[in-house]
């Protein structure tokens, strides 16, 4: 137990600050819930979505991204809820919140953006999912980085290679495209994640 | 021997505290208690003394009913902490080199 002892050397000075910052870093906060959330309800949309289109040849298939509504809901109560129960707050924790924020502003004026190119037959079609695609990446690949977690990145690295080949590919196999990326970029590292927070915590 | 040495980071658990603090953004009462082994009476008492110094801020509030200290370490913190870790280092050195 540490008591006010001040007769202790540098080098125990030195060993007791290594080994404080040692605990403090080795919180390692990531879960990989919300990736898992919003992989698995991006992959089912994108898919759901392809299925309507060409199986059953629904006009709404664009419906089915209303499923996002209750996950955004219930996003912000989890969010809250961790916020409580979390004893310490790491500054990589506030950098990774700023990098979501950046992606969601992104996302908003992307699509808001890209409403406009409607008009021109096509043209809509060729740019959104290449360019949602690309910003897919952005968080992941940042993310990766600050937490030093090499899944993340490769799944980045992922989400850009489809991005490039998506304006090859029809509209409707986009879908697919996106839903490969939420498989490689936030799935697979979501359940690692998972996997290394339950060892850390174990 | 120590007279270059600050003080007030110049204790066990007080250092503790800051080295705990220097990694975070801001941490619970709990989470320092749990990280040094220290006991709450004495933890409290370290943590007024650092505060006292303006070596961190404390702020204390409900949360679900319950008191809730957190702990951040503030600017003049950082720089005492740096000039207590330089002190040791060029003490050290001198070890070193006689």
């Amino acid at each position: 137990m540490l008591s006010e002892n001040q007769e202790f050397d540098p080098q125990q000075s030195l060993r007791l600050i290594d080994e404080m910052i040692h605990k403090a870093k080795n919180r390692f906060s990531e879960d990989g819930f919300l990736y898992l959330l919003w992989g698995w309800l991006v992959f089912a949309c994108t898919v759901l979505q392809f299925i309507l289109m060409h199986v059953v040849h629904y006009s709404q298939y664009y419906l089915v991204w209303t499923l996002t509504w209750p996950a955004i809901i219930y996003q912000v109560y989890y969010i809250r809820k961790k916020k409580k129960q979390r004893s310490a707050k790491l500054y990589t924790d506030s950098v990774i919140g700023f990098v979501w924020i950046a992606f969601f502003i992104l996302m908003v004026l992307l699509i808001t953006i890209a409403s406009r190119a409607s008009d021109m037959p096509g043209l809509y079609q060729l740019v959104v999912n290449p360019c949602i695609l690309a910003l897919y990446g952005m968080p992941v690949f940042l993310c990766g980085i600050i937490l030093r977690f090499p899944p993340l990145v490769a799944g980045a690295i992922g989400c850009w290679i489809l991005s490039i080949f998506a304006p090859y590919v029809p509209y409707d196999y986009q879908l697919l495209l996106v839903a490969a990326a939420m498989l490689i970029a936030w799935i697979i590292p979501g359940y690692l994640l998972r996997n290394k927070y339950r060892k850390t915590f174990a | 021997m120590f007279k270059d040495l600050d003080p007030i980071l110049h204790s066990q658990l007080r250092l503790a505290i800051m080295s705990l603090l220097i990694g975070v953004q801001e941490a619970d009462f709990t989470f320092i208690k749990e990280k040094t082994n220290a006991t709450a009476g004495n933890l409290s008492v370290q943590v007024q003394k650092l505060k006292e110094a303006g070596y961190i801020d404390v702020n204390k509030q409900f949360k679900d009913n319950y008191p809730q200290t957190t702990c951040k370490i503030t600017q003049q913190g950082i720089t005492a902490f740096e000039a207590y870790v330089k002190a040791l280092q060029e003490y050290l050195q001198v070890g070193k080199t006689k």
